[in-house]
């Protein structure tokens, strides 16, 4: 019976369903009633199926949707074993997202990379989980869900969670705490008092009709909704703007030093020939033993650029992955393992993944696939250790990029609030 | 177009005798990159269509020889690697049935080479087109007309008391004809998704043997 619970889950009309558990039709004038979309495709004898959510298991016109009210059988005991601090900032932000909580509303979190989100939402959490309410936790990307887990896990200790994504293969419980990918919001009805979204500008999520359904199916209708991420979509923005949307700012990182600022280098066709800067960086690199990650913009150009590295600077030990690699969690193990000094790499480690310390290098930082957030994003890996809390963020372009120049601007911007914070370079 | 498999997008460009009408374009189902993951078979057993290097008969197909079966010199377009068993759980058990149409036009076009007078499918049973809602070889085939004269024996109706070799076959005989058609002198071609251990289209040309076939050939997607 539990695993019906704030569920919508498909099964064909010919099997049993049990008694006890509400069916509703698959369909409503060809919208799908998982996933809110019209993106239907046939099958034989005037059945159809809907190609949206097929990722998810497919919905058709031979199956029925089965789900229960969410009661929130849970004992509230729960207790928050997190026994950091958070900055008087921090706090601040905590205070407003508790505040929200009590209204049932929308907020948006808008902190700089760095600036210990996950720290600032326990609070919020914990004083969900003691009204027993049941709270999930979201990210479009399943590597920022794979970093969390633990650290989620480890703050409440005494709290049965579960963690859903396509990646892995853990079972579904019936649990207060739930960490999932967003498409994993397809299978919840109504489930969550507290919804939080994080990453919420990354993709897939931006722009996908079909998973901010989702979420909005998947909370309850008086349910609270938490947006977090560093670089909020223009659409996002301009909710900011009219006030219709509520924001906490906080616009300085948790050690209280300014993001590092977008350094750039003009430099030649480095797809024909690799830059002597470049060579030049990767030397002082070699000598000072310092770790960094090279960005490129095409997965074409991984090789390409791994190969010339190789060549130049012979005695360097790195790797390079990209989103479809197989052996991509296993790379990026091996450089958190300090088994490598380097990895060449695409966009997919814009964000959720932290190397402590690292240096960062942009290859033809003005190629169209580096958008103005991702380049914030990409300079926000650089200087989140307590002991090296900044770092070198360096473009090589081959021609002024306005992308480029937005996102030096967006961080002087932050950087501005954050100083008014007493921030330190 | 978009490839059907990564929905990566794909520059088409016809070739001179396609642009003067002089063969039939068929726009690309597939990029290059994933139609590179499919491999043809090239050489294969005469009994089966299994690749390996020569074209002599495999150890199993002597064994159907021995069985006193007719063998259904069958023929599989390609090989049933990583690739392909990817895309059966993306088409089969994910239920996409939009992807039949990536190997559809080259299974047609095999077909219709084929000196045959009928074409009969290996059907999936009552629950399995209640829940899957088609027949995954069926999809493959669409454009060839289609004999469904096997259906698949409804279960519970062993008759465990015959003992001689006729009962034991009756027994794990899966099938069953739905209508008398008389096949006398028809040269067939039983069609399935994938050759695995042959059991299957055995039992299917046993009974269209039974009903009088002058011979019974096969073929599937994968092998
Ligand atoms: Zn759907
Ligand atoms: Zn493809
Ligand atoms: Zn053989």
């Amino acid at each position: 019976m539990e695993e019906y619970y704030g569920r919508q889950l498909v099964q064909p009309k010919i099997k049993n369903v049990p008694a006890y558990v509400s069916v509703a039709a698959t369909f409503n004038n060809h919208i799908c009633q998982r996933c809110g979309q019209t993106d239907i495709e046939k099958l034989p004898n005037y059945h159809f199926y809907c190609r949206a959510c097929l990722a998810l298991g497919r919905v058709s016109s031979r199956d029925v949707l089965l789900s229960l009210p969410e009661p929130n059988l849970f004992d509230g005991h729960d207790i928050l074993s997190w026994s950091g601090k958070l900055t008087a900032k921090q706090q601040e932000v905590s205070n407003e997202l508790i505040a929200t909580l009590k209204e049932k509303n929308e907020h948006l979190v808008w902190a700089v990379t760095g600036a210990g989100k996950t720290e600032m939402l326990f609070p919020v959490i914990h004083k969900a989980l003691t009204q027993r309410y049941r709270v999930g936790i979201v990210s479009p990307r399943v590597d920022v869900i794979i970093e969390l887990a633990p650290r989620l896990q480890a703050a409440f200790s005494k709290t049965d969670m579960v963690v859903l994504h396509g990646e892995q293969t853990q079972d579904y419980r019936y649990t207060p705490l739930v960490l999932a990918t967003t498409h994993q919001m397809l299978r919840f009805k109504s489930a969550f008092d507290l919804l939080i979204v994080d990453e919420v500008d990354s993709f897939p999520y931006a722009g996908d009709k079909m998973l901010s359904y989702a979420v909005q199916q998947a909370k309850k209708a008086t349910g609270t909704l938490i947006f977090l991420t560093a670089t909020p979509t223009k659409q996002l923005q301009k909710r900011v703007r009219r006030g219709s949307l509520k924001t906490s700012y906080l616009p300085l990182r948790y050690h209280q030093h300014l993001l590092p600022v977008i350094k750039t280098t003009l430099v030649g066709n480095w797809r024909r020939k690799i830059p002597k800067q470049l060579v030049k960086q990767l030397t002082h690199f070699q000598r000072t033993e310092q770790r960094f990650l090279i960005f490129v913009p095409k997965v074409a150009d991984l090789k390409k650029v791994y190969d010339q590295i190789n060549k130049h600077v012979p005695h360097l030990k790195g790797d390079y992955v990209h989103a479809a690699d197989s052996r991509r969690q296993e790379k990026v193990q091996a450089m958190r393992d300090y088994q490598l000094q380097y990895l060449v790499t695409t966009t997919i480690l814009e964000r959720g993944v932290t190397f402590p310390g690292i240096d960062v290098l942009i290859l033809g930082a003005d190629d169209t696939t580096f958008s103005e957030n991702a380049l914030v994003q990409i300079a926000g890996r650089v200087g989140r250790k307590n002991d090296r809390p900044t770092g070198l963020v360096r473009a090589y372009v081959q021609h002024i990029s306005l992308n480029v120049v937005a996102a030096q601007r967006q961080i002087k911007q932050m950087n501005h609030r954050g100083k008014k914070l007493g921030g330190r370079k | 177009m978009i490839c059907q498999l990564c929905q990566t997008f794909i520059k088409q460009t016809p070739s001179l005798l396609q642009t003067f009408g002089m063969i039939r374009w068929q726009p690309n189902k597939l990029c290059q990159a994933c139609q590179s993951e499919f491999v043809s078979i090239s050489c294969a057993c005469s009994g089966c269509g299994r690749q390996q290097n020569n074209e002599s008969l495999c150890f199993d197909c002597q064994r159907w020889e021995k069985q006193g079966k007719i063998l259904l010199q069958h023929t599989s377009l390609y090989q049933y690697n990583d690739a392909m068993r990817d895309f059966m759980q993306r088409y089969k058990f994910n239920g996409d049935y939009s992807l039949r149409q990536i190997f559809n036009h080259e299974l047609i076009q095999y077909v219709n080479n084929m000196a045959i007078d009928l074409v009969v499918v290996i059907p999936i049973s009552e629950y399995t087109m209640m829940t899957r809602g088609f027949n995954q070889t069926v999809g493959l085939f669409e454009g060839v007309t289609l004999s469904d004269l096997l259906k698949v024996k409804a279960k519970n109706k062993s008759h465990q008391s015959q003992f001689n070799r006729k009962g034991r076959m009756m027994r794990t005989q899966p099938f069953t004809v739905s209508k008398s058609l008389p096949l006398h002198n028809k040269r067939v071609l039983l069609v399935d998704d994938v050759y695995t251990t042959g059991n299957t289209l055995y039992h299917a040309a046993d009974l269209l043997y039974d009903l009088g076939a002058k011979n019974v050939k096969s073929l599937s997607l994968a092998r």
